[in-house]
This record gives C-alpha cells, structure tokens and sequence, in this order.
C-alpha cells in the first residue's frame, strides 16, 4: 500500500473518531431538547419530535430564561468592549512608548491570570454586598473586565507590535498627539486583531460562572449559565428536555460566532500563548 | 539611545493606568483580602476575631480538606496529560486535512470549546445519568454490559467521569495551541525527512515532536493553572459528592463561602492560591517557557 493512501485511510479514521468524540454530545444535547421524552432511550417510549420545549423556555415566565439570556449578552458585550479598550490602551504603551519595566508588567500580567477565581471570589462578594452592588451588572462587569484582562494584553500586544513604528512617525511628524495615532492609526491598522479579542473576552465573559454564582440572586442580573446550572424541577425530577432546549439556546449565539469567526478565534487564541 | 523626557513618561503611564485601576481594584486588592481574611474567625453568628494562623492549623487537621486537595491534584496529574495527548492528535489531524474538510474539521473541534463549562456540565450530568443517559444506552446497546453503571455513585467513577467530561471540554483548547506550533514548522523539514525514507512516526519523532515541544510546555501550563481551580463542572455534575470524594478546592472553599464562613473559606482559598502560584513559578522558570515568550516580547 503506497504512503498516501496509508496516510488517508489514518486521516479519515483519525478524524471520524475525533469527530465522534467532539461532536455527540453537542448533538445529544439538541436531540433532547427537540424531544417530549427524554428518556426515550432506555424506556420503550417513542422519540416524538417537537418545539414544547423551546415554546416552554421562551413563554414561561417563571423560568426566567430569556432574562438570564438577556443579563448575559449585556454583561459580556458591556465586559468585551470594556476590557478591549483598557487593553487596547495599555498595549499600545508597551509596544510604543517609553515605558518602564515592559517585561515585568507583562509577566506580572500573565501570573495575574493565573490567579484562582476562587481566591477573588470572597472578598469581592463582601465588596459588592457593602456597596449594595449584589445583583446588578456592574458587580459583574468590573470583575469580568479585571479578570479577561491579562488576556486581551498579551494578544493586543503581539498584534501591535507587529505594526511599523513608521506610521506613528508619520502621524507624530503631521502632529498627531498619542492619543490622535491610537485613534486615527493603529486602531485601523489593528481593526482585525482587536476584533478578535473583542470576540475572545465575549466568550470568556459569556462561560464565566463562579462571580456570577456568587455575585447574583436572582434573574435581575443572573447570567445563563449560572441559570442553567441551578434549573431545577418543580416536583424534584429534573425537566431534562427543558434543561437541554435552554443549553442549546443558550449556545446558539457562540456557536454562530464561532462558525463565522473560526479563523479569527483561532488566530487570537494562539496569539495569546504563542506565536500564530 | 534617545532620551525620554518626563512628558513623554507621565503620558506613557496614562494609558496604563485603567489597566493598573482594574487589577489591582478587582485583582490584587480581593488576593490581599483573602490572605487577611484567612487569619480571621469571621462567620455568620460569631464575632469577628483575629486569630492569626488557627483557621490553618484547623484546615491542615481537617480530613475533609485533605481529601479535596487530593481530588485537586490527582484530577491535574490525570486530566492535563490526557488532554495533551488528545490535543497533540487533534491538532495534527486538523493541521493540514483535504483542503474540502478544513473549515468543517477546525469548527465542530471549536465546538465543545465554544459551549460554556456550566453547560457542557449538564449535558454530561445527562450522559452519566443511571436511568436514561447515553453512556448507559451506549454500553447496553453495544453489548457491552447489560446492567446499567452508577457513573456518578462511586467514587472512582465519579472520578474518571469527570476526567472525560474535562477533557470533552477543554482538548480543543490544546489542540488549537499545538496547531499555532505545527504550523511553525517548515515544510521543507518534512519533505527532507520524507526524501531521507523516514516514516510516519519516525517523522512525528524526529521532526515535529523536538520543534512542538516549547508550545507543549506553554500549552501545558496553561491549562495545569486552568485544572488546578476547576470548579464549574464539579459543581454541576457531581457537586463534590459522592461523600465528598470529588470535591475540588474552589468548591470546598466555595462551600464555606455559601455558609458565610468568610474566614474559613479564604484560607482554603489561599492554599489553592499559594499551590497554583507555586506551579506557575516553576513553570515560568522553565527555560522552554521563558524562550517562548521572549520571542513575543517587543
């Protein structure tokens, strides 16, 4: 058997397993939902197709769902734009201006990400409830916007330092002021690599679940995922297919950006730890 | 070498500053809170007292807390090494595919990546489920085994459930890593190696393996720091049980927390604090790491 044709044969079978593994319970979880019986597996009841549980999701008010849908667009939009602004503003520094100790702020960053969640969590809880923030986006913007942070630096920075110090000469000589070059210059010139880390903090802001189990009560400011995680029946059973058409839902929006925006993603992401 | 005046210095700082205002207000400030809050007795009913190192004198005593940092550690020893190897197949399988299957292969791995881990959580908390979930169905129906398994009701199960729900959710992430670095490697490499009659495997040894390994290492710590808090799929799936034997850090420090035992909590909080930034430091003093980063460095 030639090399190619052991090489395809590897490939299909590599990627059909790797396939299986990524995407069944991805599509378990659609099957579910789409169904009035999710035991219809083990039980001899039929699959019967439908919409209730979407129907149920988006009509009952006691659910909250899209509440929680809703309180989680705008904490991660609010967050990502934020986040990529300070970011922005702080990359442009170290890759451009006469900063002291750039290196050490960029590792001070990184171990920054590294801190636990867990060891934030406590403290800010009793910050927010002494500034009666509990509840409110804000006490769930400000620590998103802090912890996506680290992130964003270090993928801004890689991408700025990629654009000539030409230009800004350019704009300094026409007598553009720091501020007129960010703006007028290297935003332009930056727009793709800024997206993407605009798109990668609306993810991370979006999954996040620990600030926001500990930082809400209830659908006034209640993230989904936190929603999901703590949906439970009314008579103890747990409603699965009404569980599983909210997780679907929930995962629609990141699902179209990651589609669209795959290479994107792809690009920030190895940006953020190596070079793309 | 071009002087900077004062100006330039102060402007330079001005643009750092919202970055410095968020972490320290929202990082660095809640860290030192719960370093300080670790030496108090600071619970609902009590009054709040200085009591220096006795919350971690009880912590050390405590079997609970003993088991949770166990649990911690053996779920990093046993989840980031898999996930690495999963990641270094995935990304060679995504790396240079038929051009006509790239996108579709690069997105359904974004996938589990893509859905939140509270979520993925779920749909895993489904598959394990005794009565009806997938695994069951899946073991009966291949003919496996006829009776069904309590995944969640044991503890080595419970374990090892968790492990694969981990690494359902987070080997995309590795993957994507690893492909930054296959795609560093010149093709030129290969078609010597191939010229030379190498192999498949002799190629993937001697060639992409020596020029993966620092974005091993950097992919590697990455998601050690990111194993070593989980959280969010314990909470969902397991809640710590059974009997307390998948109970990570973050969630018995979390637990302290829901029951207002502020001080309690924040000690555990900085064990696990003190245990992450431990490894990080070894790791950012790696030389394959540092080298890494330099490169990225202006």
């Amino acid at each position: 058997m030639s090399e190619d044709r052991m090489r395809m044969i590897l490939f299909l079978s590599g990627s059909s397993a790797m396939l299986l593994f990524c995407l069944t319970p991805f599509l378990y979880m659609v099957i579910i939902s789409l169904s009035g019986n999710p035991d219809f597996l083990s039980t001899k009841v039929s699959f019967e197709p439908n919409l209730d549980n979407y129907i149920l999701i988006l009509t009952n008010s006691t659910l909250h769902f899209p509440d929680y849908m809703l309180n989680s667009l705008i904490v991660s939009g609010m967050s990502a734009l934020i986040c990529v602004l300070t970011a922005s503003l702080a990359a442009y520094a170290i890759t451009r201006l006469p900063v002291p100790g750039k290196v050490f702020i960029l590792l001070f960053v990184l171990a920054v990400s590294m801190f636990p969640q867990i060891s934030l969590v406590g403290y800010l809880f009793k910050l927010m409830t002494n500034l009666g923030w509990i509840n409110t986006y804000r006490a769930l913007t400000l620590p998103y916007v802090a912890w996506i942070l680290p992130l964003s630096l270090w993928i801004l920075v890689s991408y700025f330092s990629q654009i000539p110090g030409e230009l800004d000469k350019a704009a300094l000589i026409d007598g553009c002021s720091r501020w007129q070059i960010l703006i007028k210059v290297i935003f332009p010139v930056a727009a793709p690599g800024i997206f993407s880390t605009l798109l990668l903090a609306f993810i991370f802001a979006f999954n996040e679940f620990l600030f926001a189990l500990m930082l809400t009560t209830d659908h006034g400011a209640r993230t989904i995922p936190v929603g999901i995680a703590s949906f439970q029946g009314l008579h103890g059973e747990l409603p699965w297919g009404t569980i599983m058409a909210a997780s679907t839902t929930a995962t629609i929006p990141l699902l179209i950006l990651t589609m669209v925006f795959q290479r994107r993603i792809i690009q920030g992401l190895t940006r953020g730890a190596v070079k793309g | 070498m071009r002087q900077h005046t004062f100006g330039q210095r102060k402007e330079a700082l001005l643009f750092i500053l919202p970055l410095a205002l968020f972490l320290g207000v929202f990082v660095l400030t809640p860290v030192a809170g719960t370093i300080i809050g670790g030496m108090f007795r600071d619970t609902t009913f009590l009054k709040k007292e200085f009591i220096f190192l006795d919350n971690y004198r009880t912590l050390f005593a405590d079997a609970a807390f003993r088991q949770s940092f166990r649990f911690t550690l053996l779920f990093v020893a046993v989840s980031v090494p898999l996930e690495l190897a999963l990641g270094t197949v995935f990304a060679l399988l995504v790396n240079q595919p038929p051009v006509r299957f790239r996108t579709a292969l690069r997105v359904s791995v974004l996938i589990p990546w893509a859905i939140p881990a509270a979520i993925s959580g779920r749909i895993w908390e489904l598959i394990y489920n005794y009565n009806f979930g997938l695994a069951n169905y899946l073991l009966s129906a291949l003919g496996i085994r006829s009776e069904p398994v309590n995944w969640l009701g044991n503890d080595m199960s419970a374990f090892f459930s968790l492990v694969a729900a981990d690494a359902w959710k987070t080997t995309p992430f590795m993957a994507i890593i690893l492909l930054a670095g296959l795609q560093a490697i010149p093709t030129e490499l290969y078609q010597q190696a191939e010229i030379d009659g190498a192999g498949f495997l002799k190629r993937f040894i001697r060639v992409t393996l020596p020029i993966l390994k620092p974005v091993m290492v950097v992919a590697l710590v990455f998601r050690t720091i990111d194993a070593i808090r989980i959280f969010d799929i314990v909470y969902v799936i397991t809640h710590g049980g059974p009997g307390g034997s998948t109970s990570s850090l973050s969630l018995y420090a979390y637990k302290y927390f829901l029951a207002g035992d502020f001080g309690y909590g924040s000690a555990v909080s900085f064990i696990l604090f003190l245990t992450a930034l431990g490894l990080s430091l070894i790791y950012i003093n790696l030389g394959a790491f540092r080298k890494e980063f330099r490169k990225e460095l202006p």
